[in-house]
């Protein structure tokens, strides 16, 4: 083992009454690469983002090199050698390779204001030659492949770090596996070597275990926020791993599972082998009347995409819906709200909740057809429905005239519980529904959920964590790179293993 | 239905099809870069078959004075909607320039001499004005239609303030020179029109300033990631589209020798009519100097046509209309979820 | 959410601004010029209000879902032309018909920008060009009056009741069906439902082509019919009547504390907006000065006004 390049001690992040991580003790050292695995939601991105400058840690010290580590933004974490090369590909498209990597830095190449292409472009051939990439930096982004992207941003991150600390950088890898074929994945293994020869370290953030197991060092296993297990990559167990990613940590009564309802067997919503071109191939099932159906997957898997075709937020290329036994086609959300499809998003902010108006018209709004005559809305029935509903779910708040954007997660989340129960729609879509929820709000929410299947509706739910997937459903559906890999069934009292279901998902 | 390619492309991996869907997009973008360059040489191809004289230098040199000023408002215009934005205040910067610029030289009703000084002045008063709604948008947050939109009806104003109502005729002898003189057979409005294009090309090409405005087009917040300040950025340009619009505003008084603030009515349209169609976009990231030359010189050619074919101006104006709406469905990227507002 | 400290922000302070503006301008104007608030003077300034109120009126609803109508005079000017040469032939009711003139305008802005995703501001540019391309091809030598012996037809609406000229009751009354339309029908909560933010509504189910298509509309009908009001109130067809007025209407609406990036706001703002704007316009006539300074003072209230009433408070929405 080399230096000390990185050190967290205590480390957690808290959002509003949210804590998602907590007393994270984690070291790096050089020349070594290291493996973050953990379900969705376990804190790895979060443990990225304090370290990469995008957040600061609500507790708990970094340090850098031996000494107290803080850093004010992406840029700033750069100059001080640690660098992230993110899933959304934060490259310009529209200016060259050597552009690109240059980006911010072009003091060193210009006279009086005016930049010497030539000598730019030498360098980052020099740059990418650093991890044996022969492209053109002349070339725009926007005219090579994906992969090829891929490697300028690592070229890039690899360039501004290794100027702020050569052979002390830290470089955070988030889940760069996921677009690239399997020889691209072996020429990047190659780079990532390279780099931990260079004395250079790497953190590995990937749902691909045997990935994890082949190029890392040391594995550090992530759930719930913390850390529950740190071990090195030679000998490690893989049923160890997934032991320590899952296990249930709360009963089946946070679930509300006494309240769990069993489904009829009418067939409410079918999908026939519903593809989408770049997301998800060949997927089929059954939706029956009264069934929770939960879509386990890690990010990329698909799921997210399934809803958005279901919802009409985006057209398949291939494949039927029918739903109650009529095939139809969804040109945009308002037509399958029509149809009885209706989705509670899972950004709240930007996709869930209208912030600037009321409780009362965010109730109401996805159902204003039926509740007026002749488009004209009954100020009166508006308040009673809002009421009603504000009392039935719970929700906090001074008067539904109040604008929802001043309520909690919790409470504005469910606000839109409530908007879906009104809107009639038979076939409900909860995309991660508890998500920065807090506890007392989650069981409250959980409460609502099990009222909707007893009152008729059917749901498709995309879970926070595996585990509420699994409390919560009557029948799972497990998605991985598009394709369904498999379906479990969830009765009371013979709920399947996280394990079982976590091994398909990877 | 299903021929044997989609069948290929079905039975790849989510992942290969997704990497296939980049590539085809991009391919796609590339034949939409080059389609302004085809619909150029169609053009040119029609005009040298329909008009006896095209290729002929006095009618080169007819196209370039006509592109002139159009050319120059397209600088500034250039840069601000790569970044997106759209500065609807160039018609009245140009109608202040131009009047405060008569108002300031040799004239017909007062005594003031300030000859290249004041034409400098009226340069700079334009760039501040530019600055100053850059400034506002980018502290107060507010859309660039909204405040370009306020920013040219003040201008306006004050251009009509300046001359009380009554136009000013320009005697000055440098105007005059300027005016009807040529160099080498070319008009001076023109050799200077296309000498300002040239500078504000090297400077969006060759220089960090207009890099990081393509950033900002492109994808705002990767640039801001590489430490560019986002907001500095967007108040140069403004001010830039100020200046050119200033400078506009000057040589189309030059060329009229009259200052009013009508001088610069109906002017910025066909410019971002032109960027349009030169592969320019709405939405910002995309375009160029070649692009909007080759755009300008289209659109040049177009309006040539139109009223060699005795096209009323008022009707000149409604097609105008209808060719951007055109030129911008065209280049619109689509999909489901854009709502436009 | 947990962060909701009380601080006051200059965003809170434009929900009580259109009040505080129209104190101070009447307030100072009455003292800088005699008889401001005398009968004569107020009924003049209510005919003048009176079209830019239906016209300030409908543009609002362009304004919640986040767009602009940047021809809204030019509309104005179309059927001031329409209504001033065809009144004669038709008598009143060539007001409804200008009505449906207008909604036929508003339908193609709002089919325009929502079948092919175009920005609002060019869309309204465009369409400019065809309705100024009507109104000076009817009436290519400047304004023609509406014949002596005709003028008995329009005359009514420039008779007052009560003190109050009959457009304004007419305006006013106006200004209750749109309100109407705002906070009771489908239409309006869909229309602030798509300004507050355009994906949630959207995902919410919500129509949105529809809202936005009927928020054109509507800025379209009442443009319409504000330029039938200036033929009446001017006596005469004027094709340049509407020249300035897209700039005053915007202000007006800004000066109510309407926000520009659309999701709230309110027809009653606007008509406060639009009689305090009324009030700068008539007292600086009435104090002399000159004309010329119109444009000014309404552009840097239109500035003032919105910069007082954007949401400063970092959203990280990207603004261009």
């Amino acid at each position: 083992m080399g230096d000390l390049l990185f050190e967290a001690k205590g480390v957690g992040k808290t959002y509003g009454a949210n804590t998602v991580l907590r007393d994270i003790d984690m070291q790096v050292y050089s020349g070594e690469v290291i493996g973050l695995i953990g379900e969705n939601g376990a804190g790895k991105s979060t443990l990225m983002k304090l370290i990469s400058g995008v957040e600061k840690p609500s507790m708990g010290e970094m340090f850098r090199m031996g000494k107290p580590y803080s850093a004010s933004s992406i840029l700033d974490a750069n100059h001080q050698g640690i660098g992230m090369v993110f899933q959304e590909q934060s490259l310009v498209g529209n200016l060259t390779i050597a552009q690109n990597i240059y980006l911010g830095r072009e003091k060193g190449y210009s006279k009086c204001g005016f930049v010497n292409w030539n000598k730019m472009n030498q360098d980052a051939k020099k740059a990418l030659g650093r991890i044996d990439m022969d492209l053109d930096p002349s070339r725009k982004v926007r005219d090579i492949d994906f992969a090829a992207r891929q490697m300028v941003e690592i070229a890039k991150v690899l360039d501004v770090v290794t100027e702020a600390a050569n052979g002390h950088a830290i470089i955070l890898l988030d889940e760069p596996t996921t677009v690239l074929s399997d020889e691209e994945i072996k020429k990047l293994f190659v780079q990532v070597r390279n780099m931990k020869e260079q004395g250079n370290a790497v953190i590995f953030i990937s749902h691909r275990l045997d990935e994890v197991l082949e190029i890392t060092d040391r594995i550090y296993v992530f759930k719930d926020g913390e850390e529950t297990a740190v071990m090195p990559t030679k000998g490690a167990d893989v049923n160890l791993l997934y032991e320590k990613m899952v296990g249930r940590t709360t009963t089946g009564e946070f679930y509300v599972e006494h309240k769990q309802t069993v489904q009829t067997d009418e067939v409410i919503l079918e999908v026939n082998d519903l593809s989408l071109f770049g997301a998800f191939n060949h997927v089929s099932f059954e939706l029956k009347k009264g069934e929770v159906l939960g879509f386990c997957g890690v990010e990329g898997s698909g799921k997210e995409d399934i809803c958005a075709v279901l919802v009409g937020d985006a057209a398949p290329t291939a494949g039927t819906i029918k739903v109650k036994g009529r095939e139809c086609t969804f040109p945009n959300p308002c037509a399958a709200r029509k149809k009885g499809i209706l989705s509670v998003p899972k950004e709240r902010r930007d996709e869930g909740m209208i912030g600037l108006l009321s409780i009362e018209d965010n109730i109401i709004v996805s159902h204003m057809d039926e509740l007026s005559s002749h488009s004209f809305l009954s100020a009166k029935k508006m308040h009673q429905v809002a009421e009603n509903w504000v009392k039935k779910a719970g929700v906090k708040c001074f008067s539904i005239a109040e604008r929802i954007n001043q309520l909690s997660g919790g409470n504005a989340q469910k606000v839109i519980f409530a908007r879906a129960l009104e809107s009639g729609c038979e076939i409900l879509i909860l995309n991660h529904p508890t998500r920065g929820v807090d506890v007392g709000s989650k069981e409250e929410i959980y409460d609502l959920v099990r009222d909707m299947t007893a009152e008729g509706h059917s749901i498709i739910l995309l879970g926070d964590t595996l585990d509420e997937c699994i409390g919560l459903s009557s029948r799972i559906i497990v998605l991985r790179d598009g394709l369904i890999r498999g379906s479990f069934e969830c009765p009371v009292g013979n709920k399947p293993l996280q394990l079982d279901i976590v091994q398909q998902m990877m | 239905m299903k021929n044997k390619w989609e069948e290929s492309l079905a039975a790849l991996s989510v992942g290969q099809q997704f990497a296939y869907k980049v590539k085809d997009d991009a391919r796609k973008d590339k034949i939409r870069r080059y389609a302004p360059l085809i619909l150029l040489v169609i053009m040119t191809m029609i005009g040298a078959v329909s008009q006896k004289d095209f290729f002929t230098w006095g009618n080169v040199v007819n196209i370039m004075y006509q592109m002139s000023i159009p050319l120059v408002i397209s600088v500034g215009l250039t840069y601000v909607l790569l970044l997106g934005s759209i500065d609807l205040s160039i018609e009245g910067v140009m109608g202040f320039a131009g009047s405060f610029v008569a108002f300031l030289v040799v004239n017909n009703s007062n005594s003031n001499d300030f000859g290249i000084l004041g034409i400098l002045f009226v340069i700079l008063i334009s760039t501040f004005i530019g600055a100053i709604t850059g400034i506002i948008h980018v502290k107060a947050r507010i859309a660039t239609f909204i405040v370009t939109y306020a920013v040219g009806s003040i201008m306006t104003g004050v251009a009509v303030l300046v001359y009380q109502g009554t136009p000013i005729q320009v005697k000055d002898e440098l105007f005059v020179v300027l005016s009807q003189g040529k160099f080498i057979g070319i008009p001076y409005i023109t050799i200077i029109a296309f000498a300002i294009f040239i500078i504000g090309a090297l400077i969006l090409n060759y220089t960090a300033f207009g890099r990081a405005v393509y950033a900002i087009g492109d994808n705002e917040t990767a640039a801001a990631s590489t430490g560019i300040n986002i907001g500095l950025t967007k108040i140069k340009v403004f001010a830039l589209c100020g200046c050119t619009a200033g400078m506009a505003g000057i040589l189309q008084c030059i060329r009229l020798k009259l200052g009013q603030s009508s001088i610069g009515l109906n002017q910025m349209f066909p410019v971002v009519t032109a960027i349009v169609i030169g592969g320019g976009s709405l939405a910002g990231g995309k375009g160029g100097a070649l692009s909007a030359f080759v755009g300008v010189l289209i659109y040049t050619e177009l309006a040539n046509w139109l009223t060699l074919m005795g096209v009323d101006p008022y009707v000149k104006k409604v097609i105008q209309g209808v060719i951007i709406i055109v030129a911008v469905t065209l280049t619109i990227n689509r999909n489901r979820k854009t709502i436009s507002k | 959410m947990a962060n909701k400290k009380k601080s006051f922000s200059i965003s809170d302070y434009s929900k009580y601004m259109c009040l505080i503006s129209i104190v101070l301008v009447f307030g100072i104007f009455s003292i800088v010029i005699p008889n401001f608030i005398g009968a004569y003077s107020l009924q003049n300034m209510m005919i003048e209000a009176a079209p830019l109120l239906l016209m300030a009126g409908g543009l609002s609803f362009v304004i919640y879902t986040g767009g602009i109508d940047l021809g809204a005079g030019p509309m104005v000017s179309c059927t001031c032309v329409l209504t001033g040469i065809y009144v004669a032939r038709f008598g009143n009711v060539i007001i409804p018909i200008m009505l449906v003139v207008g909604l036929a305008m508003g339908l193609l802005n709002g089919l325009l920008v929502t079948k092919l995703k175009l920005p609002s501001f060019i869309v309204t540019l465009c369409t400019t060009n065809f309705w100024s391309y009507i109104a000076l091809t009817l009436c290519p030598n400047g304004s023609e009056i509406i014949p002596m012996d005709k003028r008995f037809m329009v005359k009514w609406a420039t008779q007052k009741v009560a003190g109050i000229p009959v457009v304004f009751i007419i305006a006013l009354l106006g200004i209750l069906l749109l309100f109407i339309f705002q906070q009771y029908t489908v239409y309006g909560k869909s229309i602030y439902a798509v300004g507050a933010n355009v994906s949630a509504a959207r995902l919410a189910g919500v129509d949105t082509d529809k809202a936005q298509i009927s928020a054109f509309v509507m800025s379209g009908a009442c443009s319409a019919l504000a330029g039938a009001f200036y033929a009446y109130k001017l006596k005469s067809a004027v094709p340049t009547v509407g020249d300035a007025l897209t700039l005053t209407a915007i202000a007006s609406v800004a000066l109510g504390g309407t926000s520009m990036a659309g999701g709230r706001g309110s027809v009653l703002r606007t008509l406060i907006g639009v009689v305090t704007i009324t009030g700068v316009t008539s007292g600086l006539n009435m104090m002399g000065v000159d004309p010329l300074w119109k444009n000014i003072v309404i552009g840097i209230i239109l500035i003032a006004a919105v910069c007082l009433n954007s949401d400063t408070k970092g959203r990280d929405l990207i603004i261009k």
